[in-house]
């Protein structure tokens, strides 16, 4: 197990780290130049005050129309994509490792909390799941890679979760938490998972259009 | 007779004080986490005489090294110390806190033997 930790949490971190933030660039830097190529005058009417309008209120709960009339999705959505960023970059056994690789460390969570904050992810993506498989609107635009995109995101918190209480064989179980947070890190650019990339770009667009083009609100 | 008694009971009872005391030197099997205020993990499992027999370490310093002005000294050995006397929770510099100065000493040197745990789990067993 020493070669198999060594090398998922070695070369293949490395890979994914390559990809994630590799990735990212190429994704957001070819966005932009397929707008300047095919629908130049966006540009004519992005504004910053417009845009910020927009994110300022969409991420804020229950502050969009949207938000108010599914209150059951604007927490779950709120408290699964807080504690799905979060938890796993203020861990404290993930802060440690950074700590002995490159002697960078920052403020980390309680275990216990982190915790909770774990099962609250894990909640979440059930509770997406289920969303997908019984909502007719839902059910309609989910493809395959939908449910393989929501196994990725759950998987490192599901096998977190494991690791941290030891159940089953250790291990075993911890390499595939490296495993699975490779595999995420490295699916967030090429997959839906870039709406952690693109959708501050979605909302400043569409705030923009809204605000400057139709004059209204888009909250 | 009650004299005597007195002096037995004493006698067996600082005995018993000694061999416990010395028992539980020879006995060590976790690393002491005493000088955290909140520990977040179970302290280390590290059975002091078992490891070091395996392990074919003779060598005291070899764990219980001494650095002076940043510089290991050779020779040397800090046994008689406790860890935290040097490594605090901090850290500083080019001295690493106390739970790095623990990481790096044990998973340090079973990365580079390719053999012991090196897992957060294996060690912090719950």
């Amino acid at each position: 197990m020493h070669s198999f930790y060594n090398f998922v949490s070695g070369p293949l971190a490395w890979i994914a780290f390559i990809l994630f933030f590799g990735g990212s660039t190429y994704r957001i830097v070819r966005m932009l130049m397929l707008v300047n190529e095919k629908e130049k005058f966006i540009f004519t009417y992005m504004s910053w005050r417009y845009s910020l309008r927009s994110i300022f209120h969409w991420i804020i709960p229950f502050a969009t129309v949207n938000w108010r009339r599914q209150p059951v999705l604007t927490v779950v959505t709120f408290a699964f994509h807080i504690c799905l960023m979060a938890t796993p970059i203020f861990l404290l056994s993930h802060v440690v490792l950074w700590d002995e690789a490159f002697s960078i460390s920052w403020w980390t969570l309680p275990d216990a909390m982190a915790d909770v904050m774990t099962v609250i992810v894990i909640l979440g993506a059930v509770y997406f799941l289920v969303r997908r498989l019984t909502l007719p609107e839902v059910k309609f635009v989910t493809s395959g890679s939908d449910f393989v995109i929501l196994a990725i995101v759950a998987a490192p918190f599901v096998t977190g979760f494991f690791a941290y209480h030891q159940w089953l064989s250790y291990p075993l179980i911890m390499c595939l938490h490296v495993l699975a947070g490779d595999i995420m890190l490295a699916a967030i650019p090429f997959t839906r998972l870039s709406h952690m990339l693109f959708s501050p770009f979605t909302r400043a667009y569409m705030g923009s259009e809204f605000g400057k083009v139709r004059h209204a609100r888009d909250w | 007779m009650r004299n005597v008694t007195l002096i037995a009971l004493s006698l067996l009872i600082g005995i018993v004080l000694a061999l416990t005391t010395a028992w539980s030197q020879d006995d060590m099997t976790v690393v002491d986490n005493a000088a955290f205020d909140n520990p977040q993990r179970t302290p280390s499992v590290f059975v002091h005489d078992e490891h070091n027999e395996m392990a074919e370490i003779d060598d005291c310093a070899k764990c219980h090294h001494l650095y002076e002005d940043g510089k290991l000294v050779e020779d040397e050995s800090s046994e008689d110390q406790s860890c935290s006397e040097c490594h605090d929770l901090e850290g500083s510099g080019d001295q690493p806190s106390l739970v790095k100065a623990f990481h790096t000493n044990c998973k340090g040197c079973h990365q580079e033997q390719k053999k012991g745990p090196i897992m957060c789990g294996e060690c912090h067993i719950k």
